[in-house]
């Protein structure tokens, strides 16, 4: 491990600065662990203790211990089937999108020529803006009345578009705005990838005449595959848990046309006052947010790999 | 493969630049429209630019309800990156340096935590606010936003301080200093760099953050960003006003973009890049 490899001939015999009394290591730790249990641990095990209750918002007096009776209602809830087929299009459709834009930008980018590094930098600009903002930026665009989109299908002939009154463009709207915003996180991570890729491969078989086909199916996606894999998790746990933009921009409807996950949930707890249900709600996107966050750690994230990584 | 061919390398930049103009023009189309007129929003069309007026922006400055609730964000923002930073700091440090049991499963966990999804947590801190009177306060949002930033900073911190040569830290021991001595005096300077980036990413973190805002405040401590949403909601007339506000919220964004490009790829990979 690069982490305790770095020893020094300095030292004294028998000293080690990895030793330290058990007290002190939890001095370290103590404070991120407080912080950990208060706004985490805590939040996470009352939303499960919740979650068995019957539990409205504004009535302690009518509250009641059902067991996994809300579980049970969940999956008789058309509602929650259609936030659930809702968010599992919305990863299914975006997600390649965003992955095969980011991948054909790295491939162009991946050399230089004046200006490279601007581009670079300021394609990245959406990914890291308010979530917010970028929602209201194409409620903007596509409105109907003087939106720039609208604009353009009006010069183009055709009739205006009530994007976000229409419960199927309103989820098309939902998906272009997440596409504009999230490929660049793509492209970001698969052109880090592909500059770590040795020039010598590529310069052994160009000599050997490979085309650039060739190079492309038998170098740079088998050498990328962990990077993309990376990427697509990473954007995944984002994905699961897309709430602000959606808001701003639809607040989940027309009707319940944009409902996603986070939503309902939000919905459930917020308008309808139903805790307990907005809470095993909650525990469902937990598990599942968990499970992809462990994928993740398990994969790639080696505490050996962090410790060199800071400027890659 | 470096490209020879000027022709081609020049078709490529021309290419490059069209993508970087389609991709901001979103952006750029809405800043433009906080500094026209409504009429002229509604009327010209969104393609004549002409900038014509600075009276959003004029009336936004004067607005000490804006500028109120963009010094709550500030507040919470730079409160909670403090906090995130001294536990977060302190945490790395321990698991940089020492060897204990379970070391790994609990660096580990603290990235699990830090992709856990906000809604499943407010719903909970919600009620527990509403318990402790924490709702609607500056402390209670800086806590909440400390539940992302402080796994956070200990990720974005920890190959920064691998980095860093024991034989200062093991010098001071020697010396007699303690171990907190040695990681106030000794190290902590040395990894001020890392500590920058980290204090720069957990602020803008919190700056973008909207849902925790959404639900854990209302009036006295509501964030710049629940007000513009609330612009959006309410007086869907006053556009001009809104462009105007939602460019001053992206000018930290885009400082930071610019600024911080080298650790983008580290800071998405430290755990995602939502709040």
């Amino acid at each position: 491990m690069s982490y305790s490899s770095r020893r020094t001939s300095r030292k004294p015999r028998g000293f080690s600065l990895e030793g330290g009394s058990p007290g002190t290591v939890l001095r370290f730790l103590l404070p991120a662990l407080i912080f950990v249990f208060a706004v985490l641990l805590f939040p996470a095990g009352y939303s499960l203790y919740a979650s068995f209750f019957n539990w409205p918002l504004n009535d302690a007096s009518a509250r009641e211990f059902i067991a996994l009776g809300n579980y049970a209602r969940l999956f008789t809830d058309p509602e929650f089937w259609n936030s659930l087929k809702l968010q599992a299009g919305f990863i299914v459709i975006a997600l390649p999108i965003e992955l095969a834009l980011g991948f054909a930008a790295a491939l162009l980018l991946n050399r230089e020529f004046p200006g490279a590094g601007v581009v670079r930098t300021l394609l990245l600009l959406p990914v890291f803006m308010l979530p917010v903002l970028s929602g209201f930026t194409w409620r903007y665009m596509l409105q109907p009345d003087y939106g720039p989109i609208n604009w353009i299908v009006a010069a183009l002939g055709g009739k205006q578009v009530l994007w976000l009154n229409d419960p199927t463009l309103a989820y098309v709207a939902v998906i272009i705005q997440d596409v504009w915003r999230m490929w660049p996180f793509m492209f970001m991570l698969l052109y880090a990838g592909l500059t770590t890729i040795p020039e010598e491969l590529f310069e052994a078989a160009f000599m050997d005449g490979a085309s650039w086909g060739q190079r492309l199916r038998r170098i740079t996606l088998p050498m990328l595959r962990p990077t993309v894999i990376t990427a697509l998790l990473l954007r995944l746990i984002d994905a699961l848990r897309i709430f602000s933009e959606v808001y701003t921009m639809t607040e989940g409807g027309p009707g319940s046309s944009t409902l996603l996950f986070s939503l309902y949930t939000h919905r459930q707890a917020f308008s309808f006052f139903r805790v307990g249900l907005a809470s095993a709600m909650a525990i469902f996107l937990l598990v599942l947010s968990v499970a992809v966050a462990m994928l993740i750690v398990r994969k790639n994230m080696r505490l050996e790999e962090m410790s060199k990584g800071a400027d890659a | 493969m470096k490209n020879t061919r000027p022709a081609l390398n020049a078709a490529i930049a021309a290419c490059a630049f069209l993508v970087l103009a389609v991709e901001l023009f979103p952006i750029f189309i809405t800043i433009a429209a906080g500094f026209r007129r409504d009429i002229e929003i509604l009327g010209a069309g969104p393609f004549s630019l002409k900038f014509t007026t600075r009276s959003w922006f004029l009336v936004l400055f004067k607005s000490t309800e804006f500028l109120g609730y963009v010094g709550n964000s500030v507040m919470v923002a730079l409160f909670s990156t403090a906090l995130s930073l001294a536990a977060g700091s302190l945490a790395a440090y321990g698991i940089s340096r020492f060897r204990f049991h379970g070391r790994d499963a609990l660096a580990y966990s603290f990235l699990v935590f830090r992709m856990l999804p906000q809604i499943s947590l407010v719903v909970a801190m919600y009620m527990m606010f509403q318990a402790i009177g924490a709702r609607d306060t500056i402390w209670g949002l800086t806590l909440a936003h400390s539940s992302f930033n402080v796994p956070y900073v200990i990720w974005m911190v920890l190959p920064f301080f691998a980095q860093i040569d024991r034989s200062y830290e093991e010098a001071a021991v020697v010396d007699g200093c303690s171990r907190f001595q040695t990681f106030r005096r000794v190290f902590l300077p040395l990894a001020a760099s890392g500590l920058v980036v980290a204090a720069v990413f957990a602020f803008i973190m919190s700056w973008n953050e909207f849902l925790y805002a959404l639900i854990l405040t209302s009036t006295r401590a509501k964030t710049a960003p629940l007000h513009v949403a609330g612009f959006i909601a309410a007086d869907g007339l006053k556009w001009g006003q809104l462009y105007a506000a939602g460019t001053v919220l992206l000018v930290p964004v885009f400082v930071f973009t610019v600024t911080m490009q080298k650790f983008l790829v580290h800071g998405i990979t430290a755990g995602g890049v939502k709040g």
